[in-house]
């Protein structure tokens, strides 16, 4: 009699209700397969000027330019002369991309203008980033 | 009889949940980890398409102030050189002599991208009509 009932206990113990838990994890993961963006990231983050005119801004392709000028996608660097084939292939993954150049306040405004001027002519809406 | 059905039943609803709930999971940290929350704020420095060549150019054409960066990051405003964070100062005292006057900011290629975002934001915060120009030589 005793040992029957201890088994019983011991059963009831081991069948957690799981139901709640698997409701949330699956909300969680619902939540993160749809906010997620496949973004290439340029690998570091520029100090960028502040600037008091600026927009909210959800771009898909990310250009950074650091304070020595090198124009760094999806973590390596580039020159200008070689970015303009990359920026094509990118443009044509996602056509309807938004695009930003997260520049540092020392870089070349010749450097960051040619970047977007690329990017003009590829038909990218592009902003410059802002802190 | 009965009670066997009943308990076939009772195994049909009790399956066995464990490898979904492992697949569930690891999908569940892959996007945890590769979740980018992308928080970016710009301004647009684009410029409008120069028009074709052979327009004429419109005959009132409104006065211009030039603002000239040279390649140390030196300003100067109509050829008077200024520091950088007294050119807006200059350009409005100039906007009294010439009403209606449009901005020109020329920049020298190895010019800072700081002050361009500097100028650029100063002069739109003013309501003033502004164009960016990248050259080589002094203005």
């Amino acid at each position: 009699m005793a040992r029957r009932s201890r088994t019983v206990i011991e059963d009831e113990g081991t069948e957690l209700n799981m139901t709640p838990m698997l409701d949330v994890v699956f909300i969680l993961l619902i939540f993160f397969i749809v906010t997620s963006v496949f973004v290439k990231t340029p690998g570091l983050e520029p100090i960028e000027p502040e600037a008091t005119t600026d927009v909210e801004w959800n771009p898909t392709i990310l250009v950074a330019v650091d304070s020595a000028s090198n124009i760094w996608i999806d973590k390596r660097p580039y020159e200008i002369e070689e970015i303009r084939p990359i920026l094509t292939a990118l443009r044509d993954e996602t056509p309807k991309a938004n695009a930003i150049i997260q520049a540092d306040r020392d870089a070349d405004v010749g450097t960051v203008m040619g970047v977007q001027e690329l990017f003009q002519d590829l038909g990218v809406t592009t902003l410059v980033g802002t802190e | 009889m009965r009670r066997n059905r009943r308990r076939g039943n009772d195994d049909e609803a009790d399956v066995d949940m464990t490898p979904m709930l492992d697949i569930v999971f690891i999908m569940l940290i892959f996007f945890i980890v590769t979740a980018v929350f992308l928080d970016e704020t710009g301004i647009d420095l684009t410029q409008p398409p120069p028009p074709p060549e052979d327009t004429p150019p419109p005959p009132n054409q409104p006065p211009a102030i030039t603002v000239y960066v040279d390649e140390n990051s030196q300003c100067s405003v109509d050829g008077v050189s200024s520091t950088c964070n007294g050119v807006l100062a200059r350009i409005e005292r100039q906007l009294a002599d010439k009403p209606g006057a449009s901005v020109i900011l020329r920049f020298h290629p190895n010019a800072k991208h700081n002050v361009l975002v500097q100028l650029k934001d100063g002069v739109d915060g003013r309501g003033m009509q502004s164009k960016i120009e990248v050259i080589e030589g002094a203005a």
